[in-house]
């Protein structure tokens, strides 16, 4: 008996995992609206990503995958996509940038893998299938079935080749629920072109 | 080249869309549609317990069409029902797969509580020989699901890493478990179903029970029943004015504690012994009333249909 497909299987699941290790952060924030969450590194020049909720102060402490933290200052929030961006200084950020997927091939039944920190447990992967896609822009969500906690706020969700395609932001019905990496990148496109203007 | 991970992903994906063409919504309850299987040419088969309407029930079809489907019969003690499509040109039925089923064979839950097909991933939990379900069905296999249970996961199809359908998905069955109806206990219902004219076929008497000890006073004035006397009874509970219990005397309060000549210590075995030959059947209960046994005759009578 051959287990060279199970062994197959490890090997992906744990290089992917250690490559969104390297993209993924923890988010704190201080003050009245203590939290805490995940955050991907969008770009090495020191962008991050992550959800409105988590980042609801101007700044932020920002843990990265070797255990250094640095603060992070809130660039831009969109909170009825969920999502704020955040910046720490290009020359303090350690670990690499999230390699972005497109998420318009998912299928309903394909992979998807969660990496964050669920109740604190800290870089923490689920595994799990895309549970349903609709692909309209008034919706830019994917639904998946995989299990989620708070925490995993903000951090991503990627496919079968471990590229991130959406962006963690709840937990609705027992259903992972995470914006797409589209919404990411105009908001990240409205950012850049009013410190061009 | 593809990683073993893309190749999996690819693979479930693909037996997800195989499965998601025969599955279809079904509008017929407030709130979310439900799912059901396209299960031969032009019918679907649903869980009965989301199914609230009997005639122009609207259904959502793969690629965004819809028709209508008229309930061709129900049976609630499996939880399945069977509809009969208007127009069934352009939908092709699932394929089923009827092989022995294995734990920890891959389960994709298959639904569309909606337009768009939806999944669950997991695995067969266990497999358990043939169980009565607490409505009284008779199903082949005991199926646990190790999946998420979503909106519209009642009805849906369950595939197998090939995209078959290997049975129906539905919660009305276990409070505590995801449980798939195998495709042969489908098959069964259906073809019952379609031959009797969507009656369901089974024995009724029209009494609610609750089992309880029988006191040891009372028990030294019973007969052995089946080689031993019985520990516990089934104390009526409620009686169904004009039905058969109801109109062989059997009274409120009265503890029934043998039906067919055989013992009955859960509402269960009265359900057993109702199957679909017991109808127009006269069987024998023995009950106990103000301490003492009697024995009447009950004319079975076919289960009424819901309204």
């Amino acid at each position: 008996m051959s287990f060279s497909f199970a062994s197959g299987l490890n090997e992906d699941l744990a290089r992917i995992a250690a490559s969104l290790r390297r993209c993924t952060v923890l988010v704190e924030t201080g003050g009245r609206t203590r939290g805490h969450g995940s955050g991907i590194i969008w770009s090495t020049d020191g962008l991050l990503v992550t959800n409105a909720h988590v980042a609801q102060a101007g700044t932020a402490a920002v843990t990265l995958a070797d255990g250094t933290t640095t603060t992070a200052r809130l660039v831009a929030r969109d909170p009825r996509r969920d999502l704020a961006l955040l910046r720490v200084g290009a020359d303090l950020l350690t670990g690499d940038a999230a390699v972005i997927g497109d998420p318009s091939t998912l299928r309903t039944g394909d992979v998807v893998l969660a990496l964050g920190h669920p109740l604190g447990v800290p870089h923490a992967l689920a595994l799990g299938v895309v549970h349903t896609v609709t692909h309209s822009a008034k919706a830019p969500y994917v639904a998946a079935d995989i299990r989620l906690a708070p925490g995993n706020s903000g951090g991503p969700l990627a496919d079968a080749k471990g590229r991130v395609v959406g962006v963690n932001c709840m937990v609705i019905g027992g259903l992972g629920v995470a914006v797409s990496v589209d919404a990411v990148r105009r908001l990240v496109a409205a950012v850049r072109a009013k410190r061009a203007a | 080249m593809s990683t073993t991970l893309e190749t999996l992903s690819n693979d479930l994906a693909a037996a997800v869309e195989h499965a998601g063409r025969s599955v279809v919504a079904i509008h017929a309850r407030r709130r979310i549609p439900s799912s059901g299987v396209l299960w031969r040419s032009g019918l679907v088969v649903a869980a009965d317990h989301t199914v609230h309407k009997d005639e122009d029930v609207e259904i959502g079809l793969d690629g965004g069409r819809s028709t209508r489907a008229t309930l061709v019969g129900r049976d609630p003690s499996t939880d399945l029902c069977v509809l009969r499509l208007a127009d069934d040109s352009s939908v092709e039925p699932a394929s089923p797969a009827r092989a022995e089923l294995r734990v920890g064979q891959l389960a994709l839950v298959t639904g569309r509580p909606g337009a768009d097909v939806t999944a669950s991933f997991g695995v067969i939990s266990a497999v358990g020989p043939e169980w009565r379900t607490w409505r009284g069905g008779k199903v082949d296999r005991f199926v646990r699901l190790d999946l998420a249970v979503y909106d519209g996961f009642s009805g849906a199809a369950v595939a197998n890493a090939a995209g078959q359908a290997i049975g129906i998905a539905t919660s009305g069955l276990s409070r505590a478990a995801a449980i798939a109806i195998p495709a042969f206990t489908v098959d069964r219902v259906v073809d019952r179903l379609l031959a009797g004219g969507g009656r369901t076929g089974r024995g009724y008497l029209g009494i609610g029970t609750q089992p309880v000890r029988i006191p040891e006073s009372v028990r030294g004035r019973l007969a052995p029943i089946g080689g031993e006397v019985p520990h516990v009874g089934l104390l009526v509970v409620a009686v169904q004015p004009d039905a058969p219990a109801d109109r062989a005397g059997v009274l409120l309060g009265d503890l029934l504690v043998a039906f067919g000549d055989e013992p009955v210590a859960d509402p269960r075995d009265v359900l057993a012994a109702l199957g679909p030959d017991s109808v127009g059947r006269t069987l024998s209960a023995t009950l106990v009333r103000a301490g003492a046994p009697i024995t009447v005759q009950i004319a079975v009578d076919e289960h009424p249909r819901r309204d």
